[in-house]
């Protein structure tokens, strides 16, 4: 678990909080509630997988917006846009692999706000502002490009 | 409070994308706990943009998270503090979780999925049990090199004057090999390579220093047999 699961959970809280406290605190958080909540696991739902990169999605979500923005630790550097070829690292799995294609497909706004407010875990306002565009065009990007993305993979 | 279908998909969607606010996400969430619709449409969207996880690249975590992680789910330390130990020990402690017959079926896929997805194989592992009782006390894994790694779930004291010996019965044999003995807080790792798959692993206690002949002279107080885990 640790070699396969942890860099890659613990990559994406780092990515999302941009603090290594609080990445510590995400992946922390979300392996205790893995100790003490294992039975609310369903394999009929989902994956592992999916499950746990969930909770620590949340989680780091969440310690992210409760912090002020200002006291945010300069280690690690803002990225400005995926950088090209960033995606890629999908590749490495067939469900992957799909997304990558689906998202390849969308228009390139949709694609960009999706994947920043994954990756990055940005609101809708964040995504506005740093997109310089009206926060209800945002909000149609990320709806039509979900709503393509799910009938794409869904096909 | 009902909504069409396509509302509460479209809520799922960015639950998982992380883009609804805080008090719109928490709702959500408790209709979720309730709602098996919310739920599976939310399970279903995490399934979905799980790849996108890979995107930001793999950053290993300090050791410290693990520790942290140990010393909260009521772990104690390890006898042997290294880079990685403690990730092992919680991979140990999944198995001893289907051990325990706690969330024995979840237990059972995340310990099948993290083998199936670790780079390096596992080897194979137990868990040690007292007689009569489900809760492990002692986990203990065979490490690549072949050596036996041995870890402490929960401090096990020991009488004054006694020790706790560590053995080895590969399957077969009717002769207990001696692994050595535990020192002080019971939390070892025993430098020898052992026949691992089906080698039941036993802890006596025995007097100072261990077994005069060679041989278990005390009770055997835990017991568990290698495996994979599955």
């Amino acid at each position: 678990m640790y070699d396969a699961e942890a860099p890659r959970l613990y990559g994406m809280a780092l990515r999302i909080t941009r603090q290594p406290s609080l990445a510590d605190d995400a992946v922390h958080d979300a392996f205790l509630q893995v100790w003490q909540r294992a039975d609310r696991f369903d394999p009929r739902r989902g994956t592992a997988e999916a499950w746990l990169t969930g909770l620590v999605r949340y989680r780091a979500i969440d310690l992210v917006r409760k912090r002020v923005r200002e006291v945010i630790d300069d280690s690690v550097p803002e990225e400005a846009d995926p950088a090209p070829g960033a995606l890629d690292a999908m590749l490495a799995t067939a469900a992957g692999e799909a997304l990558h294609r689906c998202l390849s497909a969308l228009e390139e706004r949709q694609r960009e706000v999706i994947v920043l407010a994954f990756v990055d875990g940005k609101t809708h306002a964040e995504l506005a502002d740093q997109l310089a565009a009206p926060l209800g065009t945002v909000k149609s990007w990320i709806r039509r490009g979900l709503m393509a993305l799910k009938a794409c993979l869904d096909s | 409070m009902t909504e069409p279908d396509e509302d509460i998909e479209m809520l799922a969607a960015e639950y998982v994308l992380g883009t609804l606010d805080a008090a719109a996400a928490a709702d959500l969430a408790a209709r979720a706990r309730t709602d098996p619709a919310v739920q599976a449409a939310i399970a279903a969207w995490e399934e979905r943009l799980t790849p996108l996880s890979r995107v930001g690249g793999p950053v290993t975590p300090p050791d410290m998270v693990w520790r942290r992680v140990a010393r909260s789910a009521g772990l104690v330390r390890p006898f042997v503090q290294q880079p990685g130990l403690l990730a092992r020990v919680w991979r140990n402690v999944v198995v001893w979780r289907c051990a325990a017959g706690v969330g024995f079926a979840a237990a059972a896929v995340l310990a099948g999925v993290f083998w199936a997805g670790g780079p390096r194989s596992a080897g194979p592992v137990a868990a040690l049990v007292p007689a009569g009782s489900s809760a492990a006390a002692y986990v203990a894994e065979v490490r690549p090199d072949g050596r036996l790694l041995l870890v402490a779930l929960r401090p096990v004291p020991v009488a004054a004057g006694k020790d706790l010996e560590l053995w080895a019965l590969p399957a077969g044999a009717t002769k207990p090999v001696p692994l050595g003995v535990l020192p002080g807080e019971g939390r070892s790792v025993a430098p020898v390579r052992v026949p691992a798959e089906g080698t039941q692993l036993m802890i006596s206690l025995e007097p100072a220093g261990g077994s005069p002949t060679g041989a278990p002279t005390g009770p055997v107080l835990y017991a568990g047999v290698l495996g994979n885990g599955g």
